[in-house]
């Protein structure tokens, strides 16, 4: 009966070769480690605040009257509201550090060289929508700290030459961050994620024709790839329970942690509070924007510092495998990377001194140089590197990759590039 | 590598956290019916003449157990779905203090350092030596040192002051979260189960791995 029922699917839509195709014949390089569990955390993470969020939305009220009282609505009546509103707000850290892992993870292991560059760039594009989401999500509580960071950012938008004035009227709707502000967030907040899901599948599309990087940054033959299905579906949900021992924890017993205490009073325009700062995953970006005197220039500099991480296919050309892996400068720089990001994200966070905007200045020019450097420390490394010799065992394994390719054309990597 | 989760979730788990100028003593809160019974008997005693809780309904009390002859008595002839209203109208408030007093219903919440602020505001009131009454915590607030603390300067009468500010807070703070003690029960059966799932999960995984050569 099950394989009637399979074959007359069959016939009319490729469920076998596409499950076949993507699952359990799917090429996956056998030594990936933990760290390449990230991108499906993503996913879930995504479903996670989707399904959440949309039955937050059946006792959601966007309406500058009636908002805050219906969150508390939802925390105190809703049956388990609590617990979908923490898991919400919750999440949305969550979806931050589990995305900040992926992308650490691809600028280690140098995941974004070609051929993966269509899928850095579609991930890059993944980011600034999940960016959006995050602020547009983050007004609808019409708390202090909502109504003020809308105020602030949407201001931003003046930098725009000829016409900042009109279009930061257009972006809240009216002169101030008002109802009218609030109804299009809340629109906006329910159609991006929707949006984020279109961009992943073609973040998916790009990595089924590519396939996964791996650790050695070397294109692995066929005796070294396995099959998606099951060795790398258990993994992943090995990596998803912990995940979500570290999430539950903060959902039961930290949730208040990640909201501010200001945005337990609701939004007031008559009263700016003592220190506006956005949420800790913007931190390090607003350090950014707050480091330049000039705003035209802190807006640009912020934009660029996140757009910076699609320039990594330009700027790193090394012919060097593996990433930081094989890599010793680069990976100095991958770790003061992170150290200066960091730092960042604290100046961002205390209230400026003229000592912390310094430091903050500092950090700025550390975070674009680290950019910048690049091409040039990787060419001058990639010398160095080659008059030295890689270390034998890299050189081992190049040549027995490379053997097993001209011994067993293609078997099962038919499409790979490599 | 591992090293780097750690310093991150601590980093995004401290990062809200920003002490005021003045030090705050910490405490815990006690969300004991007794103790929030006489936090709100006290609150509905003296407090609530000026401050609202308008997220808390007199059935709230009721459901968590407070003595229904004491609910009855504050409510007098409203309905049990009844917010906790302030006696006092907006405008008399404008008139004696200049401002609208806050809602206390999420007041714990609403202050960086939580319980041990409202703690600490309540009991940081003193007297200067041109005979006013300031506060520590907060100097330009408007209320006055409603527990009297400023003028107690005996030993015994500090700590019964202490002691009805510690259980006002008690039931401050479970007015702001009184899903708490629910959601702790009920994390300590998921942290449980999702431990034993992802150790079999690690057990099976170990397993299909164990087939590759």
């Amino acid at each position: 009966m099950k394989n009637r029922i399979i074959k007359w699917i069959d016939q009319r839509f490729p469920l076998t070769s596409f499950v076949k195709h993507e699952l359990t014949g799917y090429p996956t390089p056998r030594n990936l480690s933990y760290w390449w569990n990230f991108g499906f955390l993503a996913g879930f993470v995504l479903m996670l605040q989707v399904a959440t969020g949309i039955f937050l939305a059946m006792h959601y009220k966007a309406d500058v009257a009636l908002s805050f009282d219906s969150i508390q609505h939802i925390m105190r009546d809703v049956n388990y509201g609590w617990l979908l509103r923490f898991m919400h707000s919750t999440g949305a850290s969550a979806f931050f550090l589990v995305i900040y892992i992926h992308m650490a993870r691809t600028l280690y292991y140098g995941s974004y060289r070609a051929p993966r560059e269509l899928m850095w760039w579609s991930g890059q594009g993944l980011l600034l929508l999940l960016m959006a989401t995050a602020f547009m999500g983050y007004l609808l509580p019409w708390g202090q700290m909502s109504f003020w960071g809308a105020t602030v950012i949407t201001n931003l938008f003046r930098a725009t030459p000829f016409i900042g004035e009109q279009v930061v009227i257009w972006l809240r709707g009216d002169y101030t961050v008002g109802d009218a502000t609030l109804t299009r967030f809340f629109a906006l907040h329910y159609l991006f994620p929707f949006l984020i899901i279109g961009a992943v599948v073609v973040h998916l599309v790009a990595l089924h024709t590519v396939k996964s990087s791996n650790p050695s940054g070397i294109d692995l033959a066929a005796k070294d790839n396995i099959p998606f299905h099951p060795y790398f579906t258990i993994k992943d949900l090995y990596g998803l329970g912990i995940f979500l021992i570290v999430y539950c924890s903060f959902v039961f017993f930290l949730p208040n942690s990640l909201i501010e205490p200001a945005n337990n009073i609701p939004a007031n325009p008559m009263v700016t509070p003592n220190h506006i700062v956005p949420e800790w995953y913007f931190l390090p970006f607003y350090a950014i924007l707050r480091s330049v005197p000039n705003m035209v220039g802190g807006v640009v500099a912020m934009g660029l510092s996140v757009m910076m991480f699609a320039f990594m296919p330009f700027l790193d050309r090394s012919c060097i495998p593996g990433g930081a892996q094989y890599r010793p400068v680069f990976r100095v720089q991958f770790y003061l990377f992170f150290l200066d990001m960091l730092v960042l994200g604290y100046i961002g966070y205390i209230p400026p001194t003229s000592q912390s905007i310094l430091i903050g200045q500092v950090a700025t020019l550390c975070y674009f140089g680290s950019f910048f450097l690049i091409p040039f420390i990787s060419k001058a490394e990639e010398r160095w590197l080659i008059k030295r010799g890689l270390p034998p065992d890299v050189e081992a394994l190049i040549a027995s990759e490379a053997r097993e390719k001209s011994k067993l054309p293609q078997r099962r990597r038919r499409e790979d590039i490599a | 590598m591992k090293k780097l989760i750690v310093v991150l979730m601590l980093y995004c788990s401290t990062s809200p956290v920003w002490a005021t100028d003045a030090k705050l003593e910490n405490i815990q809160v006690d969300t004991s019916v007794s103790a929030v019974e006489r936090g709100v008997d006290t609150l509905m005693n003296g407090c609530h003449s000026c401050h609202s809780l308008k997220y808390i309904k007199y059935r709230d009390l009721d459901t968590f157990g407070i003595d229904k002859k004491k609910i009855e008595a504050w409510r007098g002839d409203q309905p049990l779905d009844a917010p906790l209203a302030s006696l006092m109208s907006d405008d008399a408030a404008m008139q004696s203090f200049g401002k609208i007093p806050p809602d206390l219903s999420l007041i714990t919440k609403a202050r960086e350092g939580g319980a041990s602020y409202v703690y600490s505001y309540l009991l940081g009131y003193y007297n200067t030596p041109e005979g006013m009454t300031s506060n520590h915590i907060f100097p330009e607030t408007k209320m006055p040192d409603a527990l009297g603390i400023s003028g107690a300067t005996e030993p015994a009468q500090r700590d019964e002051l202490q002691g009805k500010a510690h259980d006002i807070v008690s039931f401050l703070a479970w007015a702001a979260d009184p899903h708490e003690e629910e959601r702790h029960r009920l994390g300590y059966y998921v942290i449980g189960y999702l431990v034993v799932l992802t150790l079999l999960l690690y057990i099976v995984k170990n397993q299909i791995w164990s087939r590759l050569k």
